[in-house]
């Protein structure tokens, strides 16, 4: 069997990840904090632009917590991939090889 | 809306024909050696990047009908129809969590439907064939909603006394389908999805223009939805929510969030995926049409804030779904108007595609070769799965055409509620084999009874006595959304009836799948699945993720 801590991936990017998530979602759910008119943001009252600008706010949360969460760089070692990043150097009918 | 306005339909009749023509092309794109394999037919050969993946799920997840009904609900209630913003706010943060997790477990074993996964997790064709049961159940009656989309343009370009459009465009579509699988929607999704960015970002800009700005757009929808319901004998709406109607709002929003990935027609979409990262990037993108969304629903007090459409509506027999359609017609010089004919059209063209592959891949790999010709080989497969999908949309066209149009709308509703009762099983899978397979089935079915009892015991408002009038119900005190209600239950059975089980040493189902195939990271397009004794010894290797199984 696989060693129980294969991944090194370190428990405090995961949780910080967690964390960013779970803004967006207590965010959203957490209603009767936007349900109101003001404050208005132009003609916009406050329930209406506050759900709207999330949308932006969770695209850059879900991708700091991607970052977080994606396979750490390869060390020098594991280099097999000569250029790029982790996933640049695929052909693309998948040679990556090891 | 007697009258056909040529110049509109002219619009929509050819780009109708470029999206058949695209459809049927994709049969060559990136064409596999071997097209008669459920993995080229039924997920588009496994190979799309982050960019095609971001078009094909973006495509596949904002449906027509979403653009017709979430302004609708919006036109007749306000802000409660804003749930739909709530709910893609949730969503993608909380699929980022497990979807890629599914995806891995999916490509090294192979699996083409959720189903096949919990069939191969939990060793049992009980479990598995009711998560497919499920899938099949609720995707049907959203491919019907698709034509009901398709009806609300085709009534305001004046073709509403006649199905013929509507049957010509089916079998357009269910031909392109056969032909072609997940190519053809992935392709002609392109299109759709910038019909529809074009569309929503000049009626953004420009009808606010001529109803006097976003202010007076908002101070009249306002004054309407205080206008009193002589239904119900209170008002129709308002543009906050009332602070009753805060739980029924969150519980909608957390419940479809929670249920809108173990859809089918999701699930296909991110099974077709080349890599994990393309999973999780497009996670961070795809909130690029939820704004998108945000936006249409808006459209919903523009509509209200138009005269001509308030008596339009009312002339169609008080049918919100025309809000849009009659907002474009009024807004729009024709030929823009078809334009935004023809993005909600070809918006309908591309989910009911991919609706039918799914519902014909859970048909053909869980329920016609787990119970009758397990041998069946990949191109017996293939052939199964084509005709499914055609026989799928000709019962959606049927459903349609025959039936009353509540009843579809009726049908997606408890869709929603049922889809969500396979959350357990798949998600909880995912991480645990700790619950008991028999105990899954059994939490299964008492939600599923639970939550279908109650839709039907909701009464329409100011309509005692009918039924299914709302997917919202008093629940201990607080009215909240049934799915949401049932799945707590499900939950909870689950868990009393593993403690159980686990106390009478009730045997478990073998398990095929590994822990750290969760995480595997495999590169480029499958080719056979690999046993499971050779993952494991490979999960070994790095230090980070697990090498790629390749």
């Amino acid at each position: 069997m696989a060693q129980p801590h294969h991944r090194t991936r370190s428990p405090l990017s995961a949780a910080i990840a967690t964390v960013l998530l779970l803004i967006s979602v207590v965010g959203a759910f957490w209603v009767p904090f936007y349900n109101r008119p003001t404050p208005k943001l132009g003609d916009f009252p406050f329930f209406y632009w506050y759900q709207l600008i999330w949308m932006p706010v969770t695209m850059v949360l879900c991708y700091l917590a991607f970052l977080l969460i994606r396979r750490p760089p390869e060390p020098a070692g594991a280099a097999a991939a000569p250029a790029g990043g982790p996933d640049a150097t695929l052909s693309p009918d998948g040679g990556e090889t090891k | 809306m007697t009258h056909i306005n040529w110049v509109s339909f002219t619009i929509v009749l050819v780009l109708f024909i470029v999206v058949t023509g695209v459809g049927f092309a994709a049969a060559r794109w990136r064409r596999a050696e071997d097209l008669m394999h459920l993995d080229e037919w039924g997920l588009g050969g496994r190979g799309f990047g982050t960019f095609i993946t971001w078009f094909l799920l973006g495509g596949d997840l904002y449906t027509a009908y979403t653009f017709i009904a979430v302004p609708a609900l919006v036109y007749g209630t306000g802000a409660g129809g804003f749930y739909a913003l709530s709910y893609t706010i949730m969503v993608f943060p909380i699929v980022l969590v497990f979807a890629p997790r599914l995806w891995s477990i999916a490509r090294v074993h192979g699996y083409i439907t959720p189903a096949d996964f919990v069939r191969g997790r939990y060793g049992s064709r009980g479990l598995s064939v009711a998560i497919a049961v499920t899938g099949i159940l609720a995707t049907m009656p959203y491919i019907a909603l698709q034509l009901v989309g398709i009806q609300a343009v085709l009534i305001v370009l004046g073709l509403g006394g006649n199905d013929v459009p509507l049957i010509i465009a089916f079998l357009v579509l269910a031909a392109y389908t056969l032909l072609a699988g997940l190519r053809a929607p992935a392709l002609i999704a392109f299109i759709k999805d910038t019909l529809v960015y074009v569309m929503v970002i000049v009626a953004i800009i420009y009808i606010p223009t001529r109803l006097g700005g976003w202010g007076h757009i908002f101070s009249t929808a306002g004054t309407h939805l205080k206008a009193t319901n002589p239904k119900t004998g209170k008002p129709f709406g308002s543009l906050y929510l009332s602070s009753a109607s805060e739980w029924a709002f969150a519980s909608l929003a957390l419940g479809s969030a929670l249920a809108l990935f173990m859809y089918p027609h999701a699930i296909t979409g991110l099974f077709a995926a080349k890599r994990r990262d393309v999973i999780r990037r497009n996670m961070s993108m795809l909130p690029l049409y939820s704004i998108v969304l945000g936006l249409i629903a808006l459209l919903g007090y523009m509509a209200l804030a138009t005269p001509a459409v308030r008596a339009g509506v009312k002339a169609g027999g008080s049918n919100a779904q025309l809000s849009v359609p009659l907002l474009f017609e009024n807004m729009f010089p024709s030929w823009f108007a078809g334009f935004g004919y023809a993005a909600i059209v070809i918006g309908a063209l591309v989910p009911a595609s991919i609706m039918s592959i799914a519902a014909a891949n859970l048909f053909t790999r869980n329920i016609y070769m787990d119970l009758f010709r397990r041998d069946a080989s990949p191109a017996h497969q293939t052939r199964v799965a084509q005709l499914i999908s055609f026989i799928v949309k000709a019962g959606a066209l049927v459903f349609v055409l025959a039936l009353p149009k509540t009843f579809s709308i009726n049908l997606q509703l408890l869709g929603g509620i049922w889809i969500l009762q396979t959350f357990p099983a798949i998600v909880a899978g995912l991480y645990t084999r700790w619950f008991h397979r028999w105990a899954l089935v059994i939490a299964w079915a008492a939600a599923m009874v639970y939550g279908t009892i109650q839709a039907w015991r909701t009464p329409a408002p100011g309509q005692p006595g009918s039924h299914f009038g709302a997917s919202t119900a008093p629940v201990f005190g607080h009215v909240i959304y049934i799915a949401i209600a049932a799945f707590v239950l499900n939950l909870a059975v689950a868990i009393i009836v593993t403690l159980i089980f686990r106390a009478l040493r009730v045997p478990d189902g073998p398990d095929e799948t590994q822990p750290q195939q969760y995480l595997a990271n495999p590169a480029g397009r499958p080719t056979m699945p690999v046993p499971a004794a050779a993952t494991a010894a490979a999960g070994t290797g790095t230090g980070a993720e697990p090498p790629p199984i390749s």
